[in-house]
């Protein structure tokens, strides 16, 4: 049952042009006018590739949310609600769709720093980079989704390009945060993207991701995860 | 439509050929039971002590105005919403069991299509949520959607996006299907392809609940009307007995010229109106009104109807408007 909503969701969410341009698309072609303009660097190229791929799955996992807001004002929700399904295997449906619809962001970038910078890894350090990325991204889903039941329609659209730009720029996706003043670069070491991506940097040079790093995560995810449950239930009483 | 045999005077005979039907469901318990159910929404009684039963097998429509409390008992129904106080039972149980149970399947009246899906993968995704749905196949022959299967909702008409919803909920084979203003913006040849379809649903030995606020899709479609109003149930059964209720016959007749202020004092007469020359008694007993007439030689164009479902609804709403006030 499951799977045939996640499949059907799937479906859905990569049918919309505007999806796909903006979280595969842009990534990898901001990915490739940043790393070709200045000087020839293989090293920025390996770390701006887990950056922008952080940043696609990032954009993905928030738009799940308009999505969700978009099914509760088109009543489709409510409609599921009407169905067999239980509550409970609508949002986990919901959940998985995310993790599928972040996995052609993260793949596109990887695609673009494999094939056009010329980046070189071992086999299974593509794959470990690949995979850390994809769970990685499940606390922005969890945002996402919480985003998504929480705020209508329109705000929520406007909250998840705030959050995306906003989590981006100062998790250091876009720029290497050793260009931010020192308070900022501490800031930034608490924002989940920043974690999110040094996972994929430390897999990427082949070293044992830090404890801080996995403490920050798991904090985020379980603050993301509650704001999604509250969300949710509050939104289930009048969808 | 006088054709239909579910209509008085043998609509007894047609709802127990009906209960036969669907004998080989488990019954037993009504279909829908609602005991003393409210609902309020601030001041608004939006459900108010609504006390309703349908049994297994009936075809039963909601009648009301808009804001009449429809969509709220429909909501209680499936359990969407919690009445404040009394009861809401569907097939024996709480609305959310047999909504999880897949014995009921709703066609909501607000939202808009799902985007980015065609007909088909919709209609077989909802099958899928069901333990034991129809072929989609069939689900989309019953409701003339063969032809759209590969169409994306979104891009459908009015009238077939109707039509999807129609498919959506009666896909998944559920013994009660709940209709929320079905024909809302249908033209006549969708409304008649639609009715045409649930028809042969209701046939299979189904139960049917619909609201509408067109008094003929209820006299026509419906083996018993229930006529809401302010949350409350004003008056319930077949149409017959509605007009029955509201007060028999209308008998008209030209006044040419004469006084009007007897008419009201003839016998049986509950209530009269002044056309132009033309006077209008609604009487509970005809017969007698008439005889009352001719001793007066007051029969000019004499005219004895039996009153229509509208006056009969007007009636009624108009009645519980003076008692609310």
């Amino acid at each position: 049952m499951i799977t045939a909503y996640v499949r059907l969701e799937v479906r859905r969410t990569l049918r919309d042009i505007g999806f796909v341009i903006s979280t595969i698309g842009v990534p990898v072609m901001m990915y490739l006018l940043f790393t070709n303009l200045g000087v020839d660097d293989s090293a920025y190229k390996k770390a701006a590739m887990v950056g922008m791929a952080a940043y696609g799955a990032l954009g993905a996992a928030l738009s799940l949310g308009t999505g969700v807001a978009e099914d509760k004002s088109t009543g489709w929700l409510r409609q599921l609600r009407i169905t067999p399904m239980t509550p409970r295997q609508v949002v986990t449906g919901r959940a998985l769709t995310g993790s599928v619809v972040v996995l052609p962001a993260i793949i596109g970038v990887l695609l673009a720093g494999g094939l056009a910078n010329g980046v070189r890894m071992d086999a299974w350090q593509w794959a470990l980079v690949a995979l850390t990325l994809w769970l990685g991204s499940l606390p922005f889903t969890l945002l996402g989704i919480g985003n998504g039941y929480q705020l209508t329609a329109q705000t929520t659209g406007v909250v998840n390009v705030a959050s995306n730009l906003g989590l981006a720029v100062l998790g250091g996706l876009w720029f290497p945060i050793s260009l931010f003043p020192g308070w900022l670069q501490t800031v930034s070491g608490f924002t989940p993207t920043n974690r999110f991506a040094e996972l994929g940097v430390s897999m990427a040079e082949g070293t044992a991701p830090g404890w801080a790093t996995l403490a920050v995560l798991v904090g985020w995810a379980a603050l993301f995860g509650t704001y999604a449950a509250v969300s949710y239930r509050r939104s289930a009483r009048t969808v | 439509m006088k054709t239909d045999p579910t209509k008085d005077p043998t609509a007894d005979l047609a709802t127990d050929l009906t209960a036969d039907l669907a004998a080989d469901r488990p019954s037993g318990e009504a279909a829908v039971a609602f005991r003393a159910a409210t609902k309020t929404f601030g001041t608004v009684r939006a459900v108010d002590g609504l006390d309703l039963t349908v049994r297994r097998g009936e075809t039963v429509a909601l009648l009301g105005r808009n804001g009449a409390g429809k969509s709220t008992t429909i909501a209680l129904l499936l359990g969407l919403d919690e009445p404040d106080t009394g009861r809401v039972e569907i097939l024996g149980g709480s609305p959310s069991r047999a909504v999880a149970a897949g014995r009921v399947g709703a066609m909501l009246q607000e939202g808009r299509p799902v985007p980015r899906v065609t007909v088909h993968e919709l209609v077989s995704f909802v099958a899928r949520t069901y333990p034991a749905p129809m072929p989609v196949a069939e689900a989309l022959a019953l409701a003339g959607l063969t032809d759209l299967a590969g169409r994306r909702v979104d891009r459908l008409s009015g009238g077939q996006t109707q039509r999807v919803r129609f498919a959506v909920s009666l896909v998944g084979n559920p013994e009660l299907i709940v209709l929320d203003e079905p024909t809302a913006a249908l033209d006549v040849e969708a409304r008649q392809e639609f009715w045409d379809s649930m028809r042969g649903y209701a046939r299979r030995g189904n139960t049917v609940l619909f609201s509408t606020h067109y008094l003929e899709e209820a006299d026509e479609h419906a083996d018993r009307i229930v006529v809401l109003d302010s949350g409350r149930i004003l008056a319930a059964g077949t149409s017959e007995e509605l007009k029955r209720a509201a007060g028999g016959s209308l008998v008209s007749f030209d006044l040419a010229g004469g006084p009007t202020e007897w008419l009201g004092l003839l016998p049986g007469v509950s209530s009269y109106e002044v056309r132009g020359d033309r006077a209008r008694l609604r009487t509970d007993d005809s017969d007698g009104t008439v005889r009352a007439l001719a001793e007066r030689d007051a029969i000019r164009s004499l005219e004895v109807t039996p009153i229509s479902l509208n006056d009969a609804f007007l009636s009624l709403t108009a009645k519980n408007l003076e008692q609310v006030r």
